[in-house]
């Protein structure tokens, strides 16, 4: 019934959208996309911009899967999402000379393993994975690998951010193995691993991290290095630490899905994106590192110096990119994943 | 007489017709999804099976359903504690008083209990008000961690459900003869005997009636345990939630509600046996 409500507002929301011809229909990450950056480019080209957001990669493939081509002009995938929708031929191909500011991406970030033939996606934020502690609460406590939270100690008072893919990476870390690993077998270690680890965690949670941390409702866990800034700018008391034993790194790029009907547009907003001043302006919304590198010189010293946010080369030698799975690696997460959340 | 009638007829199907729909018919469907199995790429498929109900029999779930009785159980005791003593008190004062402060209990009804909980969260935060007024006071000298524990999800659902134990009561309160009371009194029954003998069982309708309006709901109130409560504060509603939206198995799903409904039939009953009971006595005094 809910799903027949939502078809049938989304038919209505979709035919008031085509009547309106200059438009941009944005769906990206909820936390993304400030309002007056959304001013600022309908101010400065006259298009109007209709944005929406998400706080999944599933929720996003989900649901242009749904309801077909033609309804999003602008779309914000990860990099394991993107090699998915390009195998699955859910993405455009971009042409990047229709990109006036294409070339103030840091050349490191250009042609991914994700996105290996031509141009399906602009890479625009990326973070990794680590762990946070409270030195209030923890004050001498030594933690430096994945392992050591499956100390007894830690019982019931680990944070644990509510996304199946990023626990199996630390699991399958911890094993030995990539976090990209397909194979069943070892998923099923995996999974083995954290069930043991279930006795540990307080909370999953993904949506509401940055005030869940800086109010020391969690106080040591898991967390993405962006929203560590962003809670670690109101409590001093928080620490970052970049496992030793190796850590996932995430790339969020802007890409134009299939059938898209403002095509022109969605290069203007995109184009509009890659400008220095407003990728300065969205990293300073959700701290989060750009690959800009025209937009970090701009940014304030703190934000564009942290350790955090752009760790040294030597501490990314130990980090890996995400990379998809295959179908059934992802029912396996799936299924092991409800049976945790159960435990 | 002739419209009145016509209206009578018409309200009467509108709430038959209502009832039959979106309680008999809704219900049916549950209970057929329930023994219906289900592939990936189909919510349902018409093979009769069983196996939805054997996969409740395993001993994760069976632990979940434990759980959440004991919650709900809890819950409704501290409610009937609380309530009780609120409903005899609001119903002894003048009637000015009264209305007032019923209407005090009603109007948080007016926000809807989302909101509400999201202030609930506010207050039990670390760094929230209890833990802020407690430290003033030098009661505690470390914040309390509560938010996302079974005793924030206690908190949250007895908030909620209060009000539900204490309008029946309440109301068995008001039909209550007060002369009964007198005369245990002129016959020398102290204050417990009072409460005992004549009180209690007098309010028995009162209490079944709250009992089941706070158990039941305490069960299925998904939101609370997924707002305030921790990586294991799952109950009945929170499995049934699961299974339909994140696990895409709504026969399970279904049979869980079906369990839930069951168990709500049988307090029912009790229900119906003890107010009979209580009637006939009352008739034969």
């Amino acid at each position: 019934m809910i799903r027949l409500i939502l078809c049938l507002f989304l038919v209505c929301w979709s035919g008031l959208s085509l009547a309106e011809d200059n438009v941009v229909n944005v769906y990206g990450w909820s936390s993304d996309m400030s309002n007056e950056i959304i001013q600022a480019f309908e101010k400065e080209t006259g298009i109007k911009v209709n944005h929406s957001g998400y706080s999944s990669n599933e929720e996003l493939y989900a649901k242009l899967r749904a309801i077909g081509p033609g309804s999003y002009d602008v779309i914000e995938p990860s990099s394991y999402y993107v090699s998915r929708m390009i195998a699955q031929n859910m993405l455009e191909p971009i042409d990047v000379t229709k990109l006036k500011n294409y070339k103030n991406i840091d050349p490191e970030f250009l042609h991914p393993s994700y996105d290996p033939k031509g141009v399906h996606a602009i890479p625009y934020f990326w973070g990794v994975t680590g762990i946070f502690v409270n030195r209030k609460y923890y004050p001498d406590l030594k933690i430096t690998r994945w392992t050591d939270l499956w100390q007894p100690q830690y019982k019931n008072q680990l944070f644990m951010l509510d996304d199946p893919r990023e626990l199996f990476s630390i699991a399958l870390i911890t094993l030995g193995y990539s976090p990209n690993d397909s194979n069943r077998e070892h998923i099923k270690q995996a999974y083995e691993r954290l069930r043991l680890l279930s006795a540990n965690i307080k909370l999953y949670n993904s949506s509401a991290v940055v005030s869940i941390v800086g109010d020391e409702d969690a106080t040591l866990g898991i967390m993405w290095n962006g929203n560590f800034y962003s809670a670690a700018a109101y409590n001093k008391n928080l620490e970052f630490i970049f496992p030793e034993d190796g850590f996932v790194i995430w790339v969020d790029n802007f890409a134009i899905p299939k059938g898209a009907e403002h095509k022109e547009n969605a290069y203007k907003f995109i184009d509009f994106l890659l400008k220095a001043e407003t990728a300065k302006a969205m990293s300073l919304n959700n701290s989060e590192a750009i690959t800009n590198t025209a937009g970090r010189k701009l940014l304030p010293p703190e934000l564009r110096d942290s350790k955090v946010i752009y760790p040294s080369d030597e501490i990314l030698k130990r980090g890996i990119y995400q990379e998809d799975i295959n179908d059934a690696a992802l029912a396996d997460y799936a299924n092991y994943w409800e049976k945790l959340k159960l435990q | 007489m002739k419209y009145d009638s016509h209206f009578r007829y018409f309200s009467l199907t509108l709430i038959w017709a209502w009832l039959g729909i979106f309680a008999l018919l809704a219900f049916l469907l549950v209970l057929g999804v329930s023994f219906l199995d289900h592939t990936q790429a189909h919510i349902v498929i018409p093979r009769l099976t069983f196996t939805n109900y054997q996969f409740l029999f395993q001993p994760m779930l069976l632990k979940i359903f434990g759980k959440s009785f004991s919650i709900a159980a809890t819950v409704t005791f501290f409610c009937l504690i609380i309530g009780y003593p609120f409903a005899y008190f609001l119903s002894q004062l003048d009637r000015h008083y009264k209305s007032l402060l019923m209407l005090f209990l009603i109007i948080p009804f007016w926000t809807s209990s989302l909101v509400r909980s999201y202030a609930i969260m506010a207050i039990l935060k670390t760094k929230g008000l209890l833990n802020l007024l407690l430290l003033t006071l030098g009661i505690i000298h470390q914040p309390m961690q509560l938010l996302f524990t079974n005793v924030a999800v206690i908190i949250g659902l007895v908030y909620n459900l209060l009000p539900f134990m204490v309008l029946p009561l309440y109301a068995n309160f008001e039909r209550l003869d007060r002369r009964l009371l007198e005369a245990a009194e002129d016959l020398g029954a102290g204050r417990f005997i009072k409460v005992y003998k004549i009180l209690l069982p007098l309010t028995k309708p009162g209490i079944y009636a709250g009992v089941m309006m706070v158990f039941l709901p305490s069960m299925t109130l998904f939101y609370i345990p997924d707002l305030l409560g921790g990586a294991r504060s799952l109950l009945l509603g929170n499995l049934i939630e699961n299974q339909f939206l994140f696990a895409n198995n709504w026969p399970v799903g279904s049979a869980v509600s079906v369990i839930l409904t069951a168990v709500m039939g049988g307090m029912l009953f009790i229900y119906w046996r003890a107010t009979q009971r209580h009637e006939r006595q009352q008739v034969l005094l």
